[in-house]
């Protein structure tokens, strides 16, 4: 384990960040080759039906147009639909572009015009005319649950809890009971970068792709698998990624559409996604949970029970983890956990932002600050007599968790014994105050991540491994991390990521990223620092011949006797004297298979929130959030704050703001554009206060550090919700909550 | 009949550019990424929602050479005649270094996938210009037409605040260059009309504009393309021939005649900020919510009237303030209330040709009290639900004298609500009073539902507001704006 270094734990700058407020950063769409051409997507008008006819002459009439795509003239792909499997499909069978003439949703897309120019090939695409015969749609969730089911072919890990006693017999002889259903709207990650893919057509017919894509490794095998081309001609390179949050882990149809093109006309091609198209792929899954509550007058919880449906596509079977988030962070007696799907005519949903957690997690929350104010309880005092000390879902102990100190710490940062219990019982001026808390979870993962660690001649380290860096701080933390290994400074050590011929990486998501690139990184670092020991003990009088590894320490671009800094080499006269021009060394971490049969491992949050509510237009706003989390080690408090910030502001926008909102006579999300579609703007956002809780944790990963992309968002929206019934003595169970819901309910 | 120019000229960044043959719906950021390679510039959303384009424009104007954030990708290239476009590739510290805007970005970790990062360098940039140490509203005001999925903001906020610490204005390249971009854009503004094919036409003057309409009445006008802008890039409208009329300088011009004020319809949101704020504060504040900083930098009154939305933010006050339009064809004009303009929905009563050249405000009367509130989902950046004008008079024995109360997000067009304000004229100004009105708001109104509020919500609404505004005239405080006041 780590310790006592100068870079980890430290609040470094991060080393992109002069890329990034120079303009220089170059995303997917900005790189350019020569003669290259410009796709442009035609979508489909009609939710489900099949296209009877598509003329494609006017378009091909105007100048500049090459040729038009559509499932008449496509190029033949892999005919198995497993061929078009990816890294993190969910069951079924994945949306094969263009693939003949049947419609599975509005927005698909129906043809590729590819011209010379991005303005000709939006002109033409607009005269691309396509006619259909519309089918019978359903995208409504209230209609389509009737036909919920629970999913015979598991996504991996997402299998909910077992069952345990009698729910529903100790629910009905408990004293305080809580049944409702708490539901939560589709939604879109929109990154700010719209997605979009440039592939550079080389000589001999390899290709090199600049996708927008949290892992290259997933569109080269993608790419492998659907045109079969070799992965050694497949060369991915996505240095910046505009934001992902699970938009990218799935190669998107553009990348499809752009290789198909560029293959066929054995030109160079780009296609980008307009902001409408945005809303073409994968998206949040409308859910709707069922929970049942009973407890003691004390409330003890005796019954839980924790039932989810969510919307899938016709076409695959998308799972995520919704319903265990309850049975992870209380215990009953007696418990039940159902999840279930419903097929509608959307595409299918997708991992967004620490996907099911705030869904399930605004559930549960809501329910258990229900039951506080039935049984009169204080919400966190709740919460305190449920805790749950292991993981009773998967019966293991927890690798640590600190929960009650985020809520001793949290509490005491806002606080909270200073409430007022009764709803309704805050006001000033005009506004009324309600504070609410809630707590959450998300699981501490660890995959396995190779990588690689390089020293060259002029004493320069640079480290690097597949993965992406998709704003998270990536090359930031991998830079602290070979800095300290090798004793340079961070200036002297440069990070590589996201490029198909950098030693393997899962896609970056999960949250585990930081755990499994920086031990990849760290194990890399130390297997060259032996390697250098030994190429160090061959130079002739070498001062180090007859040291041990254990005796040395790298320091200031030296290898040095501990014991005797007199007797040391510097490290680019070790490589020099190798007779390489660089000495490489790799790595592979992975995840320890005993500690995982024997424990759980998750990071945890309590989120505490204050709220003003203006009942009589229904506006509400957000004036603090303390956000205290238990995530191991921090890397770099820099980038961490930033993570939960960002996590926290998602929150936000899942409470109050965001919602895809369907006109279900045409089977179409409306508000496909960043008017209607809101995220949180800075006006929305006021104190948000961070607390890393300290947790030392020596099972999760062997640098001990969590993740942090996710638990940011986990309990937030749960806390505003409960907060906004603590002001106004209105339950909103339906996220999000706007301005008709605050007016329209209730007190 | 002018002299007539075949190409337009500006400045970018530190380079002269002349164009003859370009597009009337070419966009600014079209052509700095696609013609330019100037990629720093982003794409976001294509309708000026998210400020990853933004850009600064510098324009000469009554105080000289300024420069205003705007959103290149609504921005037409036809609207730059004369200008100096600069990109965040044109910023830059001493001897290599960053500029102080960038690097406080960095080290205050403002930025985390960064395609958002140039936009609000750029936003930043235009603040730190006018204000070297802002305060927060002002920081706050300059970047609510950016937005950032990744940072919650904060850093951004603290990153602005720090700015001053980094150096002096002295080295930056627009303090620099000043001089010589002044003269080089004066020796450009020859007077001419420019003409490119007849396709794209920037009129010389007012009656050049009156005269190119009255002949090509079927010409599109474009003065700030914050609503024009989206037809070319959210529905491939065609729009030429298109006559840029942004750049007029009779059309900027605000007097004030006999207690009234004369605004030229080219006045943009931030102009009438400065000017309408002073004489009616609650104008300024609400301008304020409108759009961006860089949608109020292009976007202009006329405009916002000409387009007849019903949900355009400055009918309803003006309206409420009895204001009437002053419209324009060859050399006729003629005069009508505002509220007359607005026929039926989509529908406005303005003949081929003719056009909006200016709004005549009354000053209101002494003892006139005004409220105005505008009511969305997300405080900023966001198109109204609803919006309530308040007008009124009390006499002496506090009975209302005169009112006038015109709502937004109500109706098909800005409209009055004349029942409302039968109910009170005359009327004790008091709670049983108000009760009373507020029922009437039922038969001025039938809302529609749709994805902003509900039918319901808008008409509890209104009426709340006609509330509100009667319960903050009897507590004796100013209205104030609904949640945060970002302009206190």
């Amino acid at each position: 384990m780590l310790r006592n270094e100068r870079n980890f734990g430290s609040p470094r700058d991060r080393v992109d960040g002069r890329a990034k407020v120079t303009g220089a950063a170059q995303y997917a769409a900005e790189f350019n080759a020569p003669d290259l051409l410009h796709g442009y997507v035609v979508s489909s008008t009609i939710a489900k039906g099949r296209i009877t006819s598509i003329d494609t002459q006017k378009a091909l009439d105007v100048p500049g147009v090459l040729k038009v795509f559509t499932h008449d003239n496509r190029p033949a792909t892999a005919w198995f639909s497993s061929s078009y499997q990816d890294e993190v499909a969910p069951p079924g069978t994945p949306f094969r572009p263009l693939y003949d003439e049947q419609i599975y949703y509005s927005g698909q897309p129906i043809a590729l015009v590819v011209a010379e120019s991005f303005d000709v090939a939006r002109y033409a695409a607009s005269l691309v005319e396509a006619t259909y015969e519309a089918g019978a749609h359903e995208t409504d969730l209230k209609l389509a649950r009737a036909a919920a089911y629970v999913p015979p072919k598991k996504r991996q890990g997402m299998k909910p809890p077992a069952s345990k006693g009698d729910a529903m017999a100790a629910y009905a002889k408990a004293p305080l009971r809580i049944a409702n259903d708490y539901s939560i709207a589709n939604e879109h990650h929109n990154p700010m970068e719209p997605h979009a893919s440039t592939v550079i057509f080389e000589a001999g017919g390899k290709l090199t792709i600049h996708d927008k894509i949290q892992g290259v490794m997933n569109t080269q095998s993608y790419v492998s698998g659907v045109f079969g081309l070799p992965a050694s001609d497949i060369h991915v390179v996505s240095p910046f990624v505009g934001g992902g949050f699970g938009s990218g882990l799935r190669p998107q149809y553009q990348l499809f559409l752009a290789v198909m093109a560029a293959l066929d006309l054995k030109r160079s091609v780009r296609v980008e996604m307009t902001r409408d198209q945005m809303f073409t792929f994968t998206h949040r899954p409308e859910t709707i949970n069922t929970v049942l509550l009973g407890a003691d007058k004390t409330g003890r919880l005796s019954a839980l029970r924790h039932q989810a449906v969510a919307v899938t596509s016709r076409f695959e079977d998308y799972q995520e983890v919704v319903v265990n988030w309850s049975g992870i962070l209380y215990d009953a007696e007696n418990k039940q956990f159902d999840y279930r799907i419903a097929k509608v005519d959307t595409y299918t949903p997708g991992d967004m932002r620490a996907p099911g957690a705030p869904l399930g997690t605004f559930a549960i929350e809501s329910a258990m600050d229900e039951l506080a104010y039935a049984g009169n309880i204080d919400p966190l005092e709740l919460r305190l007599r449920n805790y749950s000390t292991r993981d009773e879902t998967t019966n293991k102990e927890f690798t640590s968790k600190e929960l009650r100190a985020c809520f001793q710490l949290g509490a005491e940062k806002f606080g909270w014994s200073r409430r007022s219990p009764a709803p309704r019982s805050m006001r000033e001026g005009r506004e009324l105050i309600g504070w609410g808390m809630a707590s959450g979870c998300w699981e501490a993962q660890f995959s396995k991540t190779s990588a690689k660690a390089v020293l060259t001649s002029d004493g320069r380290l640079e480290v690097g491994t597949a993965t992406a860096d998709i704003g998270t701080g990536t090359y930031t933390i991998l830079t602290q991390i070979g800095a300290d290994a090798l004793g340079l400074d961070m200036e002297q050590v440069t990070a590589k990521l996201a490029d198909t011929t950098l030693p393997k990486s899962p896609v970056e998501g999960g949250s585990w990223t930081a755990a499994s690139a920086g031990t990849a990184v760290q194990m890399a670092c130390e297997a060259l620092k032996k390697t250098l020991l030994q190429e160090a003990q061959k130079i002739e009088g070498s001062p180090l011949a007859d040291a041990k590894y254990e005796d040395v320490v790298f320091a200031n671009g030296r290898i040095a006797m501990a014991d005797d800094a007199g007797r040391s080499l510097d490290l680019s006269d070790v490589v020099r004297h190798s007779g390489q021009s660089e000495i490489e060394e790799q790595a592979t971490a992975q995840p320890d298979s005993k500690v995982q049969a024997q424990y759980a491992a998750y990071t945890h949050s309590a989120v505490f929130v204050e709220v003003r509510v203006d009942e009589q237009l229904g506006l509400v706003r957000i004036p603090r959030i303390v956000n205290a989390v238990a995530a191991g080690r921090i890397i770099n408090p820099k980038t961490a704050r930033s993570q939960v910030t960002g996590g926290t502001v998602w929150g936000i926008g899942m409470a109050l703001h965001e919602e895809s909102l369907t006109d279900h006579n045409l089977g179409r999300f409306m508000n496909h554009n960043l008017a209607e579609y809101h995220v949180p703007a800075n006006a929305d956002i006021y104190d948000i206060d961070v607390i890393f809780v300290p947790e030392e944790d020596d099972k999760v990963s062997p640098i001990g550090v969590k993740g942090l992309g996710e638990i940011g968002i986990v309990a937030t929206p749960a806390a505003i919700a409960n907060a906004i019934f603590h002001a106004t003595g209105k339950r909103i169970r339906e996220l999000p909550i706007t301005i008709d819901k605050v007016l329209r309910e209730a007190a | 009949m002018p002299a007539i120019r075949q190409h337009l000229r500006f400045i970018l960044n530190g380079e002269d550019v002349s164009l003859s043959d370009v597009a009337p719906d070419a966009t600014l950021l079209d052509f700095l990424r696609i013609k330019r390679s100037l990629k720093g510039t982003k794409e976001g959303c294509a309708e000026g929602d998210c400020g990853a384009c933004t850009v600064l424009v510098g324009r000469l104007g009554r105080d000289g050479l300024v420069y205003e954030s705007v959103n290149a990708c609504i921005r037409f290239v036809g609207s730059l005649d004369a200008t100096h476009v600069v990109t965040v590739e044109h910023l830059r510290g001493a001897n290599g270094a960053l500029h102080p805007v960038q690097q406080a970005m960095v080290d205050c970790h403002g930025s985390q996938c960064g395609f958002c990062t140039p936009g609000f360098v750029m936003s930043l940039y235009a603040l730190w210009m006018r204000h070297a140490r802002p305060s927060l509203a002002a920081i706050e005001e300059a970047l609510q037409g950016n937005l950032c999925r990744c940072t919650g903001y904060e850093a951004i906020i603290r990153a602005a605040q720090a700015i001053a610490s980094y150096g002096e204005a002295g080295n930056d390249p627009l303090v620099v260059e000043r001089a010589a971009i002044t003269e080089r854009l004066r020796v450009w503004r020859d007077g001419a009309r420019i003409d490119c094919g007849g396709r794209l036409i920037v009129p010389a003057s007012v009656d050049d504009l009156a005269a190119i309409f009255a002949e090509n009445p079927k010409a599109t006008l474009v003065a700030g393309s914050t609503d024009v802008g989206l037809w070319v890039t959210k529905y491939m409208r065609p729009i030429e021939p298109a006559v840029f009329i942004g750049a007029l300088d009779e059309m900027k011009r605000v007097e004030t005649h006999d207690g009234v004020l004369r605004i030229g319809a080219g006045v943009t949101y931030s102009d009438a900020r400065k000017i309408l704020g002073e004489k009616i504060p609650e104008l300024g504040k609400l301008i304020a919510r409108i759009g961006g900083e860089q949608v109020r930098n292009m976007g202009t009154l006329g405009g916002n009237i000409a387009n007849g939305s019903p949900i355009g933010d400055m009918p309803p006050p003006l309206i409420a303030l009895d204001a009437r339009v002053l419209l324009r064809k060859g050399s006729e004009r003629r005069e009508l209330p505002l509220e007359d303009f607005f026929l039926a929905y989509g529908k406005q009563d303005r003949q081929p040709g003719e056009f909006v050249e200016a709004i005549h405000v009354p000053l209101p009367a002494p003892g006139t009290r005004l409220a105005v509130h505008k009511v969305t989902k997300r405080r900023d950046e966001d198109i109204t639900a609803t919006l309530g004008a308040f007008a009124f008079r009390l006499d002496t024995e506090n009975r209302v004298a005169a009112i006038r109360i015109a709502c937004g997000g109500m109706a098909g067009t800005p409209k009055r609500a004349l029942g409302v304000e039968q109910a009170l004229l005359g009327q004790r100004w008091c709670e049983d009073a108000v009760l009373a009105a507020m029922e009437r708001y039922a038969d001025d109104f039938t809302p529609l539902s749709d994805m902003r509020a509900s039918a319901e919500y808008r008409m509890l609404a209104a009426r709340n507001l006609l509330m509100r505004v009667y319960l903050e005239s009897v507590s004796g405080k100013a209205p104030v704006t609904i949640a945060r006041d970002v302009a206190a």
